[in-house]
């Protein structure tokens, strides 16, 4: 056992290493930078629970969604709506009532593509996301009760007990401990024997099914946890924000979740928190620059086209290697970490979700 | 509420007249800087938000520019209480998301004691919430609206449904023997809520509404919707669609004949419209604003004047529906609630000042808040489109916004 150790801490791999800096990263942000920037980080928190979400659909489980913003956004109502008509802040109340609109409407929206008669492609589920976002927000836009194209203030702060939660870095704190259980849950969910199954499935769809899984309800599965983490942070986004409209629920919204995914490397998790620090930075600092001010969506989007066509492994693909992505698993897993080879070898032939 | 079209030959023009206006850059957003200071107690920090691109961009520009102007006139007379303005614009970029971001920058890194801006209703309701509670600073949202906007801190300053339609129907009813009114509208709350005063207005004076159907803002097709319209027998149309369906539908309203028929109004209708429908369809149509530039008024002609001196040949001209009278009017009632506090910047202060704010000359005469409303009182004008001008036919003095009572 003692030389095992040995072996395994040598061969500790890049991903811990990303995870521990961007933790401590993280828990830093408030300390060096000012009461406005750390709003700003707090937002970018709360989308890259949203990144997170879209990396459990496509990176770990092959369903290609477009509409991440639905389950976002169907939240961000409920929590807006709990405010202003109900006068209802609690946040023991706002986070599990978010995560629960979000599980049933992706539970909904994943019965309908993934549990039909016929095993779904990848673009019919692309489609079957992209339009239930869509009309989505075209239903909410014209909907007088929730605001309709004008969206819905929140006008009370989120509170715990009594204490108000203003933006700020309490408020950050707050949201990145949401962050870290949705990670830790979905870091979980990839690395348990469900996670072995998706990993399966991503190398063979059919033989897992003639092996007797039934593959889509393990996709179901994946699909509707996703759905909740995205709805925790579309509700907590609207009390952040203090806004929420039809665009928070909208292909724009659904299709940067796409992008955040890939732009940090999907099939890592803490990619999308990469990916979405290093895009709403980006943007951020641009978006400032007054000579590229009117340019800068342009510029953004060479960028991450750049990086998404050379890089299809986005930003961590640069660090991590494809062995380490699919990770190991079980008893066997156990039994070679023991022997000091980390990771199956047959993993090495695993496809790329989208190849 | 005013929707144009941004074309990208006017944004780039509105961003070269930007540069040509000597703008510096200073990390967030622009940063227009007095040309002189007081070095006692520095300058009082004033923050537009508007929509500088995107769909409602012409509005935008046209209110910056107004801002520009009406700051100039401040300086240029010595500040407020010796103190220069200086102007900070963050750009809403018509997106009430983007927005949110953006005008945080104004309250929490330029710390500004005032806001202005915001044009669609879609807008004020995303920044208000950021600007008024969560940044506990004072708003001045300029542009005519659909009403009921009663949050505290925030003043409206263009005006109400009751300012430009109780002056205006029961004219139209009296006057031009409309009867059968219908009411094709975009699926907003301005139009709603306006449609649903409106309606109440026409009923009191013995007017009827046949037709009140709402089109999906995009729209462009109108063929059914103008059928109907001919076929009811529909002597006036009171209309709030708005571009880029406006165009669509006031063309084929045209080309059906309708205008033998009966006669259309359009209280977002002012100099500017000329650009979205063509001469020929506005010919005889009536609007109701704060501001025309056929008043008599020599102040206002003297403002309108200066304004072009300012920006001459400007595309973004000075008008009443693009919120520009409304901006002009909360920057100098704002200056007026700051003499009344002496110079005390506090939000609460100049609050309660600015409740009972009052300027003697403005765009289209003098201007008050109603105290406890947060809205103006101001001056009406009906005026009839002819050869491309717009001829006052009725005014009505101090016309109460009849808000938040």
């Amino acid at each position: 056992m003692t030389e095992a150790r040995e072996t395994t801490r040598a061969r500790i791999g890049a991903l811990p290493i990303i995870e521990g800096a961007v933790l401590v990263g993280l828990l830093a942000v408030p300390h060096v930078t000012t009461d406005f920037q750390t709003i700003i980080a707090t937002r970018m928190l709360l989308l890259a629970i949203l990144a997170i979400s879209f990396d459990l659909c496509w990176g770990y489980s092959g369903i290609m969604t477009f509409g991440q913003a639905l389950f976002f956004g169907m939240s961000g109502y409920a929590a807006a709506l709990l405010a202003n008509k109900a006068g209802f802040v609690q946040l023991w109340g706002i986070a599990p009532v978010s995560m629960l609109v979000g599980l049933v409407s992706a539970l909904v929206v994943g019965w309908f593509l993934l549990l039909g008669k016929r095993t779904p492609t990848i673009i019919f589920v692309a489609l079957g996301t992209l339009t239930a976002s869509y009309a989505a927000e075209r239903l909410v836009a014209g909907w007088q009760w929730v605001g309709a194209a004008n969206g819905m203030s929140v006008w009370d702060f989120l509170k715990i007990g009594s204490h108000e939660l203003e933006p700020g870095p309490v408020f950050y704190y707050v949201i990145l401990a949401f962050l870290l259980a949705c990670y830790l849950g979905a870091r979980w969910i990839v690395r348990s024997q469900l996670g072995l199954v998706l990993a399966g499935m991503r190398q063979n769809e059919e033989r897992l099914a003639f092996l007797g899984y039934r593959v889509q309800r393990f996709k179901a599965l994946v699909f509707a946890f996703a759905g909740m983490i995205a709805g925790l942070s579309g509700g907590l986004y609207a009390f952040h924000e203090g806004f929420i409209g039809p665009g928070s629920m909208g292909i724009g919204l659904s299709t940067y979740a796409v992008l955040y995914g890939l732009f940090g490397g999907v099939g890592t998790l803490v990619g999308a928190v990469v990916g979405v620090a290093a895009i709403e930075t980006l943007a951020f600092t641009l978006s400032d620059v007054d000579a590229l001010k009117p340019y800068w969506p342009v510029i953004l989007g060479v960028i991450m086209l750049v990086v998404v066509a050379y890089r299809p492994t986005g930003l961590l693909g640069l660090v991590v290697s494809r062995r380490e992505r699919i990770g190991s698993f079980g008893i066997g897993a156990r039994a070679r970490k023991a022997r000091g080879d980390g990771a199956p070898a047959r993993a090495d032939r695993a496809p790329e979700p989208g190849e | 509420m005013n929707d144009k079209r941004m074309t990208r030959r006017g944004f780039l023009r509105g961003s070269s007249a930007l540069a040509a206006a000597g703008w510096t850059a200073a990390g967030t957003g622009w940063v227009l800087r007095p040309s002189w200071a007081n070095a006692q107690e520095g300058a009082i920090k004033m923050g537009i938000a508007t929509d500088i691109t995107g769909a409602i961009a012409p509005s935008g520009n046209a209110n910056w520019q107004t801002a520009q102007f009406a700051v100039k006139q401040i300086n240029d007379a010595g500040g407020i209480l010796g103190r220069p303005i200086e102007l900070y614009l963050e750009d809403t970029a018509s997106d009430p998301g983007v927005a949110v971001g953006n005008v945080r920058r104004l309250v929490q890194q330029a710390e500004v004691d005032v806001i202005l801006g915001g044009i669609t209703s879609a807008m004020r309701e995303a920044i208000k919430n950021p600007i008024v509670r969560r940044g506990r600073t004072l708003y001045i949202y300029p542009q005519l609206y659909e009403g009921q906007e009663c949050t505290p801190h925030l003043y409206c300053t263009g005006p109400t449904p009751y300012q430009q339609c109780a002056e205006l129907l029961p004219y139209l009813i009296n006057e031009t023997g409309a009867k059968r009114f219908a009411m094709p509208s975009a699926n907003y709350i301005w139009p709603q809520l306006l449609n649903k005063w409106a309606r109440e207005v026409i009923e009191a004076n013995g007017g009827e509404v046949v037709m009140e159907d709402y089109f999906p803002l995009d729209q462009l097709e109108y063929s059914a919707t103008v059928a109907k319209i001919m076929s009811e027998g529909v002597d006036h149309v009171f209309n709030t669609v708005i571009p880029p369906g406006l165009q669509a539908f006031t063309k084929q309203l045209y080309e059906a004949g309708y205008y033998d028929q009966g006669s259309l109004s359009c209280v977002y209708f002012d100099e500017n419209s000329v650009h979205y429908v063509a001469e020929r369809e506005l010919e005889g149509v009536y609007s109701c604003v704060d501001m025309f530039h056929t008043i008599e008024d020599p102040f206002t002609q003297q403002l309108i004047a200066d304004y072009n001196a300012m920006f001459p040949g400007t595309q973004y001209r000075f008008t009443a529906g693009t919120a520009s009278t409304g901006m002009y009017r909360g920057i100098k009632l704002f200056e007026q609630a700051v003499i009344a506090t002496n110079g005390d910047l506090d939000r609460d202060a100049t609050s309660a000042a600015m409740d009972t704010a009052a300027i003697e000359n403005g765009p289209g005469g003098p201007a008050r808040m109603v105290p406890g409303t947060g809205h103006t009182e101001m001056n009406m004008y009906i005026a009839q489109s002819s050869g491309g001008s717009w001829n006052i036919i009725s005014s009505a003095e101090a016309v109460a916004p009849n808000e938040c009572g």
